[in-house]
């Protein structure tokens, strides 16, 4: 149990960490994300099954056309609203309904879609058997959240995306545009929901409604964690992922989507910040 | 250089500026002269642009109403619609009041997010530089800017609009809440910018004291309108402006 937490902790992490990449840096909340996640599932499995392209490549494919996507739904419509938080919700919940209730139109549901694995089989690690998918997405987690770290603390781009995070007036007087860097936050926090999806789709099936409970997932880490902060989520995936498998074992795993509801509840009502919001809350005193 | 033509600036039905027209030359110390709510600062966002970003999120956000007329004028140019962020890539850099840093960012930082703008082969060289000039950063290159000091901070903006490599540099109010002594120090700093880099610059200020000698040329704003214009000898010499701006 012990190691099944880890891994659902980690999964939670992965899937969180696009949502929170666009809204840490542009305070977009993304509300599509959960249909993103979805889609990039389906994009990938229609390119394995009927175009037959090659696994990797049609993953690939799937990220580069969702962070796309991203950036030009940043383009088109989030940056008219940009700020109007309630604007925002709106509009990109709108979008995950369209995408979501299209699919189920065009008729992906009813018979099991799935991805295939990177690499079959499984290692048995202290007493429980593990397959190697779970272990992958375990190195790839922290090989994203290390590149994530680099990238923002060491190429252009990403400091620029620090700037805007921290006073976008400031960066804006030095020349980095706003919405150049936020419709970039956007279309790369898409594409790390795509990556999400394929290294976690292969466990399960692709089915239209878990779209609704990746975005609860992602919101619910999101907001234990502290908005914006990748430190809070990391910790706010564990304490969620371990309640969870918890919750499973000795519950029933019905249960499961509403731990990640009643965390909200519970962290709204106790710190509205979240466990590692307060660098925020210094940041609006100064 | 820049020429700033009849402009005048509204919040809602305020007015703030008032039928301003003053000119900057290259190579010149340009001084604005006010007491607070003269205008200083909304005429320093409206060179450098900013005021277009404020507009349009009001304007989102169906706030507050900003009118903007008159013309800008840069290097030959008309920029009284080019964005913010464009003006800069033109050289027209401001450094906003009360020194706002990247707080959770160290001091290095801090300079290599604003070097966006700079070819990466001239980063280092250029935060050397920086360092050459604020001595007093070097050993603080490590600390969270939201830890310096108000006159620490207040080096690193200048420090960070020099990382855009500035043909115009606009600094609003930089002596705010500094003890005299590190005025002195921070106008030979901005003398300096101005040998070394071949910046020119336009400062807006409170205290005319410690800035009417270094200045080339100067105008008193009062209430968004232009009351005086002289070199800065002749500004220090007139009565009115020691009245007024001299006591601290
Ligand atoms: N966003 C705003 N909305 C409404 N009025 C404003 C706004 N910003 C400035 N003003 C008004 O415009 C006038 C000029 O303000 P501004 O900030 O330009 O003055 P300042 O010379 O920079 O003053 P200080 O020395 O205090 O910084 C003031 O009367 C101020 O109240
Ligand atoms: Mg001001």
């Amino acid at each position: 149990m012990l190691v099944y937490g880890l891994i659902n902790s980690v999964i939670l992490a992965l899937m969180a960490l696009g949502f929170n990449l666009t809204f840490g840096i542009s305070g977009v909340a993304n509300f599509a994300y959960g249909a993103i996640y979805i889609v990039a599932g389906f994009i990938t499995w229609t390119l394995i099954e009927k175009l037959g392209l090659p696994h990797l490549v049609s993953a690939a494919a799937a990220i580069v056309v969702i962070g796309l996507f991203g950036m030009f739904l940043y383009k088109l419509v989030l940056k008219r609203i940009r700020g109007l938080v309630i604007s925002e919700v709106i509009a990109t919940f709108a979008v995950a309904l369209v995408a979501l209730e299209l699919l189920r139109y065009i008729g992906f549901i009813g018979f099991r879609y799935s991805l295939p694995v990177f690499i079959d089989g499984s290692v048995e690690i202290l007493g429980a058997y593990v397959d190697i998918q779970r272990l992958l997405i375990l190195a790839l987690s922290i090989l994203v959240v290390v590149a994530q770290y680099l990238f923002t603390h060491y190429t252009k781009l990403g400091l620029a995306f620090r700037g805007i995070a921290q006073d976008e007036h400031t960066s804006l007087s030095l020349g980095i545009n706003p919405d150049r860097i936020a419709s970039w936050s956007m279309g790369i926090g898409c594409s790390l929901g795509a990556f999400a999806a394929i290294v976690i789709l292969p466990l399960g099936t692709i089915t239209v409604d878990s779209g609704y409970d990746v975005l609860i997932n992602a919101l619910s880490v999101c907001i234990v964690g502290g908005l914006g902060s990748t430190f809070g989520v990391i910790i706010a995936s564990f304490i969620i992922g371990y309640a969870q498998i918890l919750t499973a074992t000795y519950i029933s795993s019905h249960y499961t989507i509403i731990v990640s509801l009643v965390a909200i509840l519970v962290i709204l009502a106790l710190k509205p910040s979240g466990l590692l919001g307060h660098q925020k809350e210094l940041e609006e005193r100064v | 250089m820049l020429k700033v033509d009849k402009l005048m600036v509204f919040y809602e039905n305020a007015l703030a500026i008032n039928e301003l027209s003053i000119e900057v030359n290259r190579g010149e110390i340009v001084g604005i002269i006010g007491s607070n709510s003269a205008g200083k600062t909304t005429l320093m966002n409206t060179i450098s642009g900013l005021l277009l970003d404020t507009r349009l999120k009001e304007q989102r956000k169906g706030g507050e109403r900003i009118t903007i007329f008159g013309r800008l004028s840069f290097l030959g140019q008309d920029i009284t619609n080019v964005w913010a962020d464009q003006r800069v890539k033109l050289g027209i850099v401001l450094s906003r009041e009360r020194h706002p840093v990247f707080v959770e960012s160290d001091v290095e930082e801090n300079l290599r997010i604003a070097s966006y703008l700079l070819p990466r082969r001239e980063i280092k060289g250029m935060i050397a530089q920086v360092y050459r000039i604020f001595p007093a950063l070097f050993p603080l290159r490590k600390r969270k800017a939201g830890f310096l000091s108000g006159g620490e901070q207040q080096m690193l903006a200048i420090g960070m609009s020099l990382m855009a490599r500035p043909k115009l540099m606009l600094l609003d109010e930089p002596l705010l809440g500094l003890a005299p002594a590190t005025q002195v120090k921070l106008i030979e700093s901005i003398v300096t910018i101005r040998k070394e880099e071949g910046v020119t610059i336009l400062i807006c200020e409170q205290f005319a004291r410690p800035v009417l000698p270094i200045i080339d040329r100067g105008y008193v704003l009062e209430n968004g309108m232009l009351t005086l214009h002289g070199t800065g000898e002749e500004l220090y010499d007139n009565p009115e402006v020691k009245a007024a701006y001299f006591g601290v």
